[in-house]
């Protein structure tokens, strides 16, 4: 990636301060409010370090969900949830032999999962407090100071991702690091990440860009690699929008433990709702008719 | 069924952190008071000398949802102290933040109810009887949505349960509620007249929900979540709450109403068996739909291209 301009004005190795819009020199993406932003997270890139996870508990002050092993590959983590924000799966795919596959490539697929901050988020329009909400960044955020813990969330998301915590009894899931974006700053995985596999951005220009990598991919031979939730793609179904934390994949969705349509759930309100109040007042129609019999 | 991989058997969805007893407990509240509030107001409006016994004990039993209800939600809460949070928006897309302010409006106007019942009771003046024959209208429409508005809130989430018969749910949670509020006040009831009236609406209701059961396990059917149902909280749904919580009442009521004056006792069963079958369908949907949530091949299946709503 070529240095930007600005970073030969930091020569010294100590800091007085933050630098200013620093995720300018580290994303190449200066942080503005009412643009939109997210990650892109390009899965044929992922090494499975987990620098994304420990640095999103580092920055985020998250204590560790799990200690022991789990014997699933190297994941330990084991899922998202109220302490862990980002989430890197391993898949060893069995029967692939190294000596059939072409250079560069593996049956072991990684992939860091996050927060999909949905544009029509079903956690956030679930939400009975207005906790929830759309923040200046286009992401979707808990504000631990309104939560009551009611848990309408942790069954509204379609991708198992929000939790309630039993340390303070409030929902939470990744910020997308509202802090750091007020801030002007990358947020902690992505800049952490070693092989640029989470890169952090405008969403607009990041689809331009993962849509040229798909471009790339399927050049080299790569022919599996497609997008999940970008417009029109799997992910993105069911009148939730497009997902501002999107994936490249290189097998079906539910490999990575993905939905390949998950929908809207406040769709369904009104259809319930109008159903159950239809039955109810022709039983007291009926009722009316028992009541008037002589 | 769904026959593609998963992530290692792990779980795609949360399943709901709800204690199911406690907010179970309250939807089945929720629906007996909504019934009550709705059942009483008919009788007042159609029969109001006749069925004034059924008219006072329903205005007194739409109370259990004000009074109990709220301690339940509250005490299902990680943060009670916070409840009052639920007060701060109205949002049409929560079914929880709807269901609150119909809770709301319904304890105001079936507490007015109530109280006037009670004065125009033990101090026998008039006018309350006319005040509360004016609330008892909004009671009732606020009890309709009492009854119902829990079902929406279940569907509106992605636990593939929940998710798969919005409708025909809402269906059978409205029926069972008019169910158990006709079962409540047949089993309070003297006047044989009255009790056959309310057991014939108790018939009806639970005819209906007895084919709202039938498609929507249909619905379940088609959307591949049917295994949902094979558990343990399956078998109280199809035996307890289907079987000997409405096929059974509603057998025992249609031979009651037909043998006449003599057959209380077999309404007196019926109307037991009623209002427990209600508070089991509201448990065994729960406790089905976490099972179904926490299975990958269940939820997965649900999340397929086939099952995206036809636009």
């Amino acid at each position: 990636m070529d240095m930007h301009p600005r970073a030969l004005e930091q020569s010294n190795s100590q800091f007085g301060g933050p630098i200013p819009n620093e995720s300018e020199l580290t994303a190449g993406v200066r942080i503005e409010p009412g643009k939109s932003y997210g990650f892109f997270t390009d899965t044929t890139l992922c090494i499975g370090c987990k620098a994304c996870e420990v640095a999103c508990k580092e920055w985020n002050n998250l204590p560790a969900d799990n200690l022991g092993l789990t014997g699933q590959s190297y994941d330990n983590t084991g899922a998202l949830s109220a302490n862990t924000w980002r989430h890197v799966n391993f898949i060893e795919k069995a029967g692939v032999r190294e000596n059939d596959l072409a250079p560069f490539q593996s049956g072991w697929l990684m992939m860091s999962d996050v927060c999909k901050h949905c544009h029509n988020a079903p956690c956030l329009e679930a939400c009975p407090t207005g906790a929830l909400f759309k923040t200046e960044f286009d992401t979707v955020v808990v504000q631990q100071d309104i939560c009551n813990g009611c848990g309408y969330c942790v069954p509204a998301c379609p991708f198992g991702v929000v939790d309630l915590s039993d340390l303070d009894g409030k929902a939470h899931k990744c910020t997308l690091c509202y802090d750091r974006l007020k801030g002007g700053l990358e947020p902690a995985c992505a800049k952490s990440c070693p092989t640029d596999s989470i890169q952090f951005g405008e969403i607009g220009e990041l689809q331009q860009r993962a849509r040229e990598r798909v471009g790339e991919l399927h050049r080299l031979g790569a022919e599996e690699a497609y997008l999940y939730g970008t417009p029109g793609a799997p992910g993105a179904t069911g009148d939730l929008g497009h997902l501002n934390a999107f994936f490249l994949l290189t097998d079906r969705p539910e490999t990575y433990n993905l939905p390949a349509a998950p929908t809207r759930a406040s769709n369904r309100v009104v259809p319930s709702l109008f159903s159950g109040l239809a039955a109810v007042a022709g039983l007291a129609l009926a009722a009316a008719a028992m009541f008037a019999r002589r | 069924m769904y026959q593609g991989p998963t992530y290692y058997g792990r779980a795609q969805l949360k399943p709901s952190p709800f204690n199911n007893w406690v907010v179970g407990g309250y939807v089945f509240l929720a629906g007996l008071s909504g019934g009550a509030a709705l059942i009483s107001a008919i009788a007042d409006a159609v029969r109001p000398i006749g069925a004034a016994g059924a008219v006072r004990r329903g205005r007194y039993l739409a109370m259990l949802a004000p009074l109990v209800g709220p301690l339940l939600l509250i005490e299902d809460l990680r943060t009670p102290s916070r409840f009052y949070n639920m007060l701060r928006v109205a949002k049409g897309t929560s079914p929880m933040s709807i269901g609150t302010w119909i809770l709301m409006a319904f304890s105001a106007f079936a507490g007015l109810g109530a109280a006037a019942q009670f004065a125009s009771d033990r101090l026998g003046w008039l006018w309350p009887r006319r005040a509360a024959r004016a609330t008892q209208v909004p009671a009732a429409v606020a009890g309709a949505g009492l009854a119902t508005y829990t079902a929406g809130l279940f569907a509106a989430t992605s636990t593939p349960l929940w998710a798969a018969a919005p409708q025909s749910l809402a269906v059978r949670f409205g029926a069972s509620s008019v169910a158990a509020a006709g079962a409540a006040l047949s089993l309070a009831e003297r006047s044989a007249r009255t009790r056959r009236a309310l057991d014939a609406i108790t018939v009806a209701a639970l005819a209906t929900e007895l084919a709202a059961t039938e498609a929507s396990h249909r619905s379940y059917r088609r959307a591949g979540v049917d295994g949902a149902l094979d558990g343990a909280w399956g078998q109280v749904e199809k035996i307890g709450a289907t079987g000997l919580g409405a096929a059974l009442p509603l057998g025992l009521l249609v031979a009651s109403l037909a043998l006449g004056r003599r057959a209380g006792r077999l309404s007196q069963a019926a109307s037991l068996a009623t209002l427990a079958g209600s508070a089991l369908l509201r448990m065994s949907i729960m406790g089905a739909g976490d099972d179904s949530a926490r299975r990958p091949e269940i939820s997965l299946r649900f999340s397929q291209p086939d099952n995206l709503p036809r636009v």
